[in-house]
């Protein structure tokens, strides 16, 4: 039961694209919320429109029914900043003015851009490469930038669409420690979409699962682990059991999902 | 040392190919093996050239061939660049242009000398604008598609992080397009050359296209090889002088490629 | 959009050129210039002399694309072939292929040869360049898995390396024969006595402008085609590759 008004409110929120003259219901009457300070992680199958709905929350995207309301309790910050999947830099710029971006554009001074970026730089660990170009990085460390660029914007609510999903496996797990240990020192409201339960479980305070397409809010999960939370919290037992318990309900959405994709079985139809 | 013989291998067949050619053929040349006629001694090439050197004829010339070429460039190259940026952010216009372009693209410059003529008095400004034609096109077309293949990922991100406006134009699609817009300016501006020596051959009694025309006329062949080295010179500065510039002022290309 | 520009510009030059707002000694009537085409195609004159550039395109071009492939495919694959040929490569590709006419009048006297030639060499160049870049910016990865499933010598040759070189080769051609044809017809322009630049100059010269427009327009539609053309029919045979690109 919220005791104040959520940080983050999403109110019977659906998206419908038109594509090749036909309509595709992405969300289907989303309703979710996040507290102020919270880590909410939304997971679901492909095609569920997790990132489409992060995309309604950064504003990129206009809902066709329902309300978004993010709120702002710090005026002159933005609403939201977004760490994108493929990181999404610009690449004419240095990494250093990658991270002051979004603070250019607000008309932020030159020296509270500098302080602003060395802080960010040392905390992403990057300090060293601030005059690089994204060119010259590699996969993990630009996403770091990005992550860096979000942090730098200071934003009410931090989104992040599935940013460690372009990594390999292990600057993944560092990358998971790394957020953990920057979240809990900044404190930030988190909307948080991955594909891997185990990845949301370690990070997330809930668990938003979404149905297939189209997307809808089939339950949402506590995950009382405990915080401060490190990688070791995966060994214990309850962990397991959250895993185990959402999975057989996320894993029926992706099987739902493969088989609209796959489409009708032929041999079915015959008889 | 070892350094030296290493790019001495290297870059041995490539030095030296060209100087051995220039040896046997001045021994050819000279021994009647090619006809003197059609191959003169490169010797005699070289002492034709330093005397169009010394009495002043070829800076004349080379000056008025640079001078149309800076003109027609920055011609083609402002007004290029500006409809080239117009037409990659509005989709009307680029419809509306783009058969235009196609059709007059690929129209040999020199023949729009007569066009010109018919609305510009004959002279240094028709030669100038007859030059910026196709110059013009090659900027404007390479302009466009430099600002339509910015990731569109990257421009969103962008949107998402406040910029907008005459921000979003500069500090996002202008340098997204930049690599491109050089490599058009570049391409621009050997056409210009190209089309300059084309003109000077047809219409004008001065420059290094009319100079080489000239010579053929008399069959001056030595100068008509000297001329042709200017010009191979010329061509060669401009190329790769900014093919040079490029690397300086877009650093964040990983590798240039391109021709 | 497409259409409607050019119909629109063609629509107020004929309203101008009838209202004698511009001049029509100059500016003849899109209408009238239709007709003179028409007019001289029926005669059979204008046919003519499009086949007349046509011919010396093909030959052009033929002379350019035979040698310019496997150069361009030698120097890819052989380190010394391109150390050996590139300094003449890149002495000779700044410079406008134009300058090279007089030379091969001198050479080859004022007549077909020296023409062809000359529009052959652009695009000699073209093609050959294109052609190593293919070579050159091919996956490597494409060797090792040949080389892995038993393709050695000429087989990893004809079987891998030439297939992902196809794409490169063809863009080299496409560009080198819309190259050559605008260095014919202004070879035509300036020296010949035949052609459709020939056309353009001879009709400029003796101010009969409907017949100079007409042959202007027949360069223009034949440059499109062309690239058009050749640009489809790339698509088409090169089913695999996704984007062509310019």
């Amino acid at each position: 039961m919220p005791t104040r008004d959520p940080k983050v409110l999403v109110n019977e929120v659906s998206v419908t694209f038109e594509s090749h003259g036909r309509s595709v219901m992405a969300l289907d009457r989303i309703s979710l919320q996040a507290q102020a300070g919270e880590f909410l992680c939304i997971v679901g199958p492909s095609g569920s429109g997790k990132s489409t709905l992060l995309r309604v929350l950064a504003g990129l995207l206009r809902q066709s029914a329902g309300e978004v309301h993010i709120q702002a309790d710090h005026p002159g910050t933005p609403l939201t900043a977004m760490v994108f999947q493929e990181h999404a830099l610009l690449p004419w710029r240095t990494v250093r003015d990658n991270i002051t971006f979004g603070l250019e554009n607000r008309g932020v001074g030159r020296a509270e851009r500098e302080a602003r970026a060395r802080e960010m730089l040392v905390m992403v660990g990057l300090a060293r490469f601030a005059q690089h170009y994204p060119h010259q990085l590699s996969g993990g460390m630009k996403q770091r930038v990005g992550i860096a660029r979000a942090l730098a914007s200071d934003p009410e609510v931090l989104l992040m669409d599935e940013p460690l999903a372009a990594l390999d496996a292990q600057t993944r797990t560092i990358m998971q420690e790394e957020l953990l240990r920057i979240w809990a020192g900044l404190g930030k409201t988190v909307v948080y979409v991955t594909h891997s339960l185990e990845e949301a479980l370690l990070l997330g305070d809930r668990v938003a699962l979404l149905t297939a397409r189209p997307g809808r809010v089939r339950e949402i999960y506590p995950v009382d682990l405990g915080r401060p939370r490190g990688l070791e919290v995966r060994g214990s037992p309850a962990y397991g059991a959250l895993l185990e318990k959402i999975w057989s309900r996320l894993r029926e959405e992706v099987v739902r999902a493969i088989e609209d994709d796959r489409g009708p079985d032929p041999e079915k139809l015959g008889a | 040392m070892k350094a030296l013989g290493r790019w001495l291998a290297e870059h041995g067949i490539t030095i030296g190919s060209p100087l051995a050619l220039l040896v046997v053929w001045e021994w050819a040349s000279a021994t009647g093996l090619l006809r003197a006629v059609f191959f003169p001694r490169p010797s005699t090439i070289g002492a034709h050239l330093r005397d169009l050197a010394l009495d002043g004829t070829l800076w004349a010339h080379t000056a008025t061939t640079l001078t149309r070429i800076g003109w027609s460039f920055t011609l083609a190259a402002v007004l290029g660049v500006v409809i080239g940026l117009a037409m990659g952010l509005w989709r009307r216009l680029r419809e509306g242009l783009d058969p235009v372009f196609a059709v007059i693209y690929p129209i040999p410059s020199v023949l729009f000398l007569p066009l010109v003529n018919f609305l510009v008095p004959a002279g240094e400004i028709a030669l100038v604008v007859t030059t910026a034609v196709t110059s013009f096109f090659l900027i404007a077309f390479t302009t466009t598609h430099g600002v339509r293949q910015i990731d569109r990922l990257v421009v969103e991100a962008a949107l998402h992080y406040g910029a907008r406006g005459w921000r979003l134009f500069a500090a996002v699609l202008l340098p997204g397009a930049l690599p491109f817009i050089f490599t058009g300016l570049r391409l621009g501006l050997g056409f210009c050359l190209i089309v300059v020596v084309a003109v000077e051959i047809v219409s004008a009694s001065q420059g290094l296209g009319a100079l080489l025309w000239l010579s053929w006329q008399v069959l001056k062949v030595e100068d008509m090889y000297a001329t042709f080295f200017v010009i191979a010179l010329l061509g060669a500065l401009l190329s790769y002088g900014l093919a040079a510039l490029r690397a300086r002022l877009v650093p964040w290309v990983p590798d240039v490629g391109a021709r | 959009m497409a259409v409607v520009v050019p119909a629109a510009v063609l629509v107020l030059w004929e309203i101008c050129a009838r209202l004698a707002i511009i001049s029509p000694r100059y500016f003849p009537a899109p209408t009238t210039v239709g007709w003179v085409l028409a007019d001289r195609f029926a005669a059979g004159d204008l046919g003519t002399e499009l086949l007349v550039t046509l011919t010396r395109l093909a030959f052009a071009f033929a002379l350019a694309a035979v040698p310019a492939i496997p150069l361009g495919l030698l120097m890819g694959i052989a380190r010394p072939v391109r150390n050996f040929v590139e300094p003449y490569l890149a002495f000779i590709f700044p410079v406008p292929k134009i300058t090279l006419l007089p030379f091969l009048m001198i050479i080859l006297g004022v007549g077909e040869p020296a023409f062809v030639l000359t529009g052959a060499s652009s695009a000699f160049f073209q093609i050959v360049i294109s052609t190593l870049a293919g070579v050159q910016t091919m996956d490597p990865r494409l060797l090792d898995v040949g080389r892995n499933y038993g393709a050695h010598g000429p087989r990893l040759f004809w079987k891998v390396i030439l297939p992902a070189t196809l794409p490169a080769i063809f863009t080299g051609l496409r560009l080198g024969l819309g190259l050559a044809l605008v260095t014919l017809v202004a070879v035509e322009f300036i020296a010949a006595k035949s052609g459709l630049g020939h056309l353009v100059f001879r009709h400029w010269q003796m101010l009969s402008t409907p017949e100079m427009y007409a042959a202007f327009a027949l360069v223009g539609a034949l440059g499109l085609v062309l690239t058009r053309g050749l640009r489809a029919l790339q698509a088409r045979v090169l089913t695999w590759q996704e984007d062509i690109g310019v």
